[in-house]
């Protein structure tokens, strides 16, 4: 069991490694904490330095030094509401619901048109504002409008959740899991990576079972017998356990960072945070 | 069916290279520099004189001076050519604590894969470079700070980028030579996209792409004046580079202060026309890299020369 506290920096936040505090590592930490063992004050701290790394205008930095609200924003909703406040949540979905990959603007989805490209290209989330999406934060993005869902009624988060399902869809690769989203290249299938196929499978927990559904199940168990990343494993494992699977793990994986520790102490934890 | 030059050139720019029209400031003026060539045809113990003698070869002063040394670590393939390997890297770390530095740094940020230790120890990092992970900083998740481009040739305006590497005296790019399937070569300056921090950017670094890979390498440049390149070409990857590739043996190490001089190089030997490399025209113009600017150390690029295949439509446009 890691010590949050002992690995905790004096703002309350937690770095990747070492270093200075991001909004990743302390959001997982925090999550791994309230699914296994929470210490009040250690909770308290990187709650309120979480909190403090909300922009103006809703989305969430990245960490201190960065002026931009990106990504992370999803991770911040993952968090039981009553803790991060309603207020901050509210102005957070507005934030997310108005990213969308720059692929699915008007604009590119008319210079498409006119070139005679059919590509459909559902609407997922970007990392960073502006740019293309990818499997990592739409995941992210349906797991956080999933959780917000269970809270309220809400036809338009209801929508980008499903959109964000066929964005995953749509970017499966040919081996039937995911890799950071480029499912094809130059006419060439890409290969899927370990833990973009367990984040995916676990954003899929709630679509409805399907032949894609199992194909990617197939690839997760693939990946779990070779994968001997913490981050990897960890991710299958949540992905798998999503879909009801329960994992016995062949190998032990060593944590390298604390993120790599609080995604393993999440995949083991009886229920999982991130899910709704 | 393979893609046309176009569909290339478009791809290649993040769907965005029409909307890369920001006038170029005037490329910057040849150098008459000294490129260090040198036959190196397998990993062996050689590699740590050779790459001593290279650097030697350029007098740079690092005495006191803190160096990144900047490998190019892409996927977890030990069987292939695709990062940059250890023994190379680490006979770079020897070098410059030999040469006096006061501290070197090993320091990457891959553009997809984000468990870097891992990776780098499935590459073989931690097994030849003694204490590692002492030495390494992942770029990605490194602190960092907004830089303004002033001038730029992408749309770029500023980048965050890590404070590892804008606080060091000297960052050495230490690329692999390979073949890519949007840029035509990677070499020294486009491993600078790894110093683009992907816990602020992303896996990958897609802005890159949107503000256009060409000019987006050349912004990252020029961002760093104080650069040296060791490029391995040893064993390097030919065909569907970066990471689809099959390794091939150029036998080479390539080396010196000018990094475009030192690509434009690695190109001529690799048979690919360093003109139609549209980054490096970019830095330097067409004009200026010709044979007749840039002075070779050591070997002559005829009797290294070891031509690389290349995926169509790049085999019958950049052909030297």
């Amino acid at each position: 069991m890691t010590d949050w506290k002992n690995i905790q920096n004096g703002d309350g936040g937690w770095a990747y490694n070492k270093g200075c505090s991001w909004t990743e590592p302390t959001a997982f930490v925090l999550l791994a904490q309230s699914a296994t063992e929470v210490d009040g004050r250690s909770f308290a701290a990187g709650l309120k330095f979480l909190r403090s790394m909300q922009r103006w205008d809703g989305g969430w930095s990245p960490q201190p030094g960065v002026a931009e609200s990106t990504w992370v924003t999803a991770l911040a909703l993952l968090l039981p509401e009553d803790a991060i406040g309603s207020v901050r949540v509210t102005r957070a979905l507005q934030w997310l619901e108005n990213q969308t990959g720059r692929e699915s603007s008007w604009t590119e989805r008319l210079q498409r048109r006119l070139a005679g490209n059919k590509d459909p290209s559902p609407e997922g989330w970007p990392w960073f504002p502006g740019a293309a999406a990818w499997v990592i934060p739409t995941s992210l993005g349906i797991l956080a409008f999933e959780r917000a869902l269970a809270r309220r009624r809400n036809s338009v988060l209801r929508a980008r959740v499903e959109e964000g399902r066929n964005f995953l869809f749509y970017r499966m690769c040919a081996d039937g899991g995911w890799n950071h989203g480029a499912n094809r290249a130059l006419g060439r299938d890409g290969d899927s990576y370990p833990e973009t196929t367990g984040i995916a499978l676990a954003a899929l927990h709630r679509a409805p079972k399907s032949p894609q559904i199992e194909r990617a199940k197939d690839a997760a168990r693939r990946h779990l017998a070779t994968c001997r990343t913490a981050e990897g494993i960890a991710w299958l494992r949540i992905g798998l356990q999503a879909h009801g699977e329960r994992v016995r793990l062949e190998y032990e994986p060593q944590p390298r960072t604390t993120q790599d520790a609080a995604l393993l102490a999440i995949a083991s934890a009886p229920s999982n945070p991130l899910l709704s | 069916m393979n893609p046309t030059r176009r569909e290339l050139l478009a791809a290649g720019a993040g769907l965005a290279l029409t909307r890369c029209t920001r006038t170029s400031p005037l490329p910057s003026a040849p150098r008459n520099s000294r490129v260090s060539i040198v036959k190196s045809p397998a990993y062996t113990m050689d590699v740590y004189d050779n790459v001593y003698r290279m650097v030697a070869a350029h007098n740079l002063n690092v005495r006191g001076k803190r160096v990144v040394l900047k490998p190019n670590l892409v996927e977890f393939d030990p069987a292939t050519a695709i990062n940059t390997h250890p023994m190379v890297v680490h006979a770079a770390y020897e070098t410059f604590r030999r040469l006096g530095a006061a501290e070197v740094k090993i320091a990457e940020g891959p553009g997809h894969r984000r468990a870097t230790l891992d990776l780098a120890d499935a590459a073989g990092y931690f097994q030849t470079v003694p204490h590692f992970e002492d030495a390494f900083t992942d770029l990605n998740l490194d602190a960092v700070s907004k830089r303004v481009i002033s001038q730029p040739v992408s749309q770029l305006k500023s980048l965050y980028l890590p404070h590892t590497v804008l606080d060091c005296d000297l960052l050495v790019s230490l690329p692999k030579m390979k073949t890519h399937h949007w840029a035509g070569a990677t070499l020294a300056m486009k491993n600078l996209f790894g110093l683009v921090p992907g816990g602020v950017y992303g896996w990958p670094k897609n802005v890159l792409h949107w503000a256009g890979i060409a000019p987006s390498i050349v912004d990252l440049h020029r961002l760093f004046p104080r650069q040296f390149a060791i490029v391995d070409g040893i064993v390097g990857m030919e065909g569907n580079g970066p990471i689809q590739g099959t390794p091939k043996n150029a036998g080479v190490l390539v080396a010196g202060s000018d990094v475009v001089a030192v690509d434009a190089t690695c190109c001529r030997i690799m048979a690919i026309d360093p003109t139609k490399i549209e980054y490096l025209t970019l830095a330097r113009g067409a004009e200026n890299l010709t044979d007749s600017h840039f002075h070779q150390i050591g070997e002559r690029i005829d009797s290294v020369r070891c031509p690389f295949e290349l995926i169509d439509p790049w085999s019958q446009w950049v052909r030297a």
